[in-house]
């Protein structure tokens, strides 16, 4: 397989590695976050614009950071405490954000559709000291931009946090079971509203590697479903972090020959783009039909499916 | 979803008199504060922009008109919205299966001529079919396998875009650069009234799709046991409703009017199933589902006020320096006041400090999470 394709997939699948360690937080404290998307759309305008004004990559990446985070607060006030559906309050914080983005695009950039200027500054590429000399991983892995390695570095930390510290496993515990939770007196609502900050949080990194090192633009739903893409990698592996970030890897592979192989083989680009949904779908229904069979074939209608 | 709060005083009686209506109401103005705030902030005045949506939008035959136009796709995704989320079945869906109807309505629009009085109702009801197949699948399955419906609808809505732009790219594409499928013949068209707008027949059968639900929901036993299943699938469940066999139906049946959805956009206004043609309708029937409280009178209302929107927001483009996404903006923040439920118990609390003492066979609110008391 060409090299060139495996480099492109490590890069495509970073911001869906932040996205899905962003959506598995809230997955494993029991929120179906759906506003990934929206969060990082987000974010991926306020390092663009930031960055404009300033120059700064460090002040983007801070705002982009903080801007999905306000953003994961909101959508955690309205789900948590004014008991919004997780799925309205999800589907109407994306769009929001959508149409703000495209909004302020407008308004504060002057600018329809898309922004671009030599003015906004991007990631350095950066060479691995060793690495790089080993001819295929060096090709592979080499040459990245920081939030690459970042987004990989992540994995382990957000597994170790889950599985090995007292946070991790009040934030499982809200997840599989919130009245047990309550009775063990952790503070429910804290924990999944931290979640959902936290979320926030990578999605953030998410945007602004999107809009300031993918590429060093902003246009209006830049982010094309990624955050449905992670979602699906969560699902599709779920919830486990590494298994989750493999599966990320994948879908982005996925991705990355899309845009590819047409030119080679002449195949619609629309059918890998349906890899990972249809993938998941069926995962979810292999799943189903295991636990539907494991069950008493005549047990009753299942009310709460989470 | 509300629950009546039983209460005393002329106060309490005239407010849980308006309910209904208070609620959207409150959520439209603090949509309107809010993004006044926001047009102000962007250094225009938010009272000339406001202007500006109304006369674009309201004022005039032809704005009337385009109104009218951007309204017909909204009263069917809203309606289709609306009956699945009535019946406790979060079918967010509706723009996946629009697609799908849209596609299935393209296909029989060009490929089997026959004369219109065949033609045009056999496309529709591919529309509808198209649609009610697309929304078939997170239903079994959710019956069948216990998989939520919701992550399934979330996914298929990416699946249908990529599925139907394959058979416009691939399959079917007619001769040209645009990714499209051939022109429907004229025998499947829907007639239109007018050169100012593309407002076609479609918005008769759209509105007559919601009175005939609003009867169905108020008149029939069906509409009664779906707002049963909505309020607690338990309680319908033992009280012998056949919640599997309910359930499979309402999304067949919300599924294939967003269908009809893409039906009309296909054959009213764009005369052919173009790849990607939706700017998301079926997002904003969720929008219009919530403001109507899933009423479908209530749609007609919702539907007309998003359609405005829409409408006035080319007009506004126009006019100033802001884009039209300040629409959605308004719109989905209508919807996120809207989603939160403990806030209009909360603020009725506010308004009335002594509390309403219960009655002892008050029911207690069915969704309610432990950890609130």
């Amino acid at each position: 397989m060409d090299l060139e394709i495996l480099n492109s997939a490590v890069r495509i699948s970073t911001p869906l590695v932040f996205a899905a360690m962003g959506g598995l937080l809230t997955y494993q404290a029991g929120m179906l976050n759906i506003a990934l998307d929206g969060f990082m759309i987000v974010a991926a305008f306020t390092a663009v614009a930031t960055a404009y004004f300033t120059g700064s990559l460090e002040l983007a990446l801070l705002a982009a950071i903080l801007a999905s985070m306000l953003l994961a607060a909101l959508m955690a006030m309205f789900n948590i405490k004014f008991r919004a559906h997780i799925f309205i309050a999800g589907t109407a914080v994306t769009f929001l954000a959508y149409g703000l983005t495209a909004l302020l695009l407008k308004g504060v950039l002057g600018q329809d559709g898309v922004f671009t200027s030599d003015r906004i500054p991007t990631f350095p590429v950066i060479h691995l000291p060793v690495i790089e000399n080993i001819p295929i991983i060096g090709e592979i892995f080499s040459g990245h931009t920081i939030l690459v390695y970042v987004a990989y570095v992540f994995v382990p930390i957000v597994a170790w946090t889950l599985y090995q510290t007292k946070w991790g496993l009040q934030l499982r515990v809200v997840g599989e079971a919130p009245e047990a939770a309550a009775a063990a007196g952790i503070n429910v609502d804290w924990v999944k509203f931290q979640a959902m900050l936290l979320s926030g949080l990578f999605c953030g990194f998410a945007g602004a590697y999107l809009s300031l090192a993918y590429v060093s633009l902003f246009a209006n739903k830049m982010t094309n479903e990624r955050g449905l893409i992670a979602l699906a990698a969560i699902f599709f592996a779920r919830g486990n972090p590494y298994l989750t970030a493999m599966v990320a890897i994948l879908f982005g592979t996925a991705t990355a020959l899309s845009v590819r192989l047409p030119q080679v083989t002449g195949l619609a680009p629309q059918l890998l783009q349906l890899i990972p949904y249809v993938v998941t779908v069926l995962a979810l229904v292999l799943v189903g039909w295991r636990t539907t069979r494991a069950r008493s074939r005549h047990s009753a209608w299942r009310f709460d499916i989470g | 979803m509300s629950f009546e709060t039983t209460g005393s005083g002329p106060g309490m009686a005239v407010l849980n008199f308006c309910r209904p209506a208070v609620q959207p109401i409150v959520a439209v103005l603090i949509a309107t504060i809010v993004g006044g705030l926001l047009v102000l902030a962007l250094g225009e005045n938010p009272i000339e922009v406001y202007g500006l949506l109304i006369s674009g939008s309201l004022v005039g035959v032809p704005n009337l008109l385009v109104t009218l136009q951007m309204m017909t796709p909204l009263l069917f995704t809203g309606l289709a919205v609306a009956i699945s989320f009535r019946a406790g079945l979060w079918n967010i869906g509706a723009e996946g299966q629009m697609l799908v109807g849209a596609l299935f309505a393209g296909v029989v629009g060009y490929a089997f001529p026959m004369p219109w009085f065949l033609h045009l109702p056999l496309a529709i009801l591919a529309g509808f079919v198209g649609g009610g197949l697309w929304s078939a699948i997170p239903a079994l399955l959710r019956v069948y396998l216990g998989v939520n419906e919701l992550v399934v609808c979330l996914m298929l809505n990416p699946i249908a875009l990529l599925l139907t732009g394959f058979f416009a790219t691939h399959v079917f594409k007619a001769p040209g650069p645009t990714n499209k499928l051939p022109d429907i013949a004229p025998s499947a068209a829907l007639p239109t009234f007018s050169v100012y707008s593309q407002v076609n027949a479609g918005i008769f059968i759209a509105l007559a799709c919601c009175i005939i639900f609003a009867i169905i929901n108020v008149r029939t036993v069906r509409g009664f046991e779906w707002k049963i299943m909505g309020l607690s699938p338990r309680f319908a469940y033992y009280g012998g409703i056949n919640v599997p066999r309910r359930a499979i139906w309402v999304m067949i049946l919300s599924g294939g009017i967003a269908g009809l959805a893409g039906a009309e956009q296909v054959l009213g206004q764009y005369g052919a199933f173009y790849d990607n043609f939706s700017p998301g309708y079926g997002f904003d029937g969720i929008a219009v589902a919530m403001l109507a409280n899933f009423n479908p009178i209530g749609v007609i209302v919702a539907a007309f006020l998003f359609g405005a929107l829409n409408g006035g927001s080319g007009v506004l483009q126009m006019m100033t320096g802001l884009s039209k996404y300040l629409v959605q903006v308004l719109q989905f923040i209508t919807v996120l006041v809207l989603a939160a439920q403990f806030s209009w118990d909360w603020l009725i609390l506010r308004l009335f400090p002594e509390p309403p003492p219960k009655s002892p066979d008050a029911v207690e609110p069915v969704n309610a999470t432990p950890t609130e008391a």
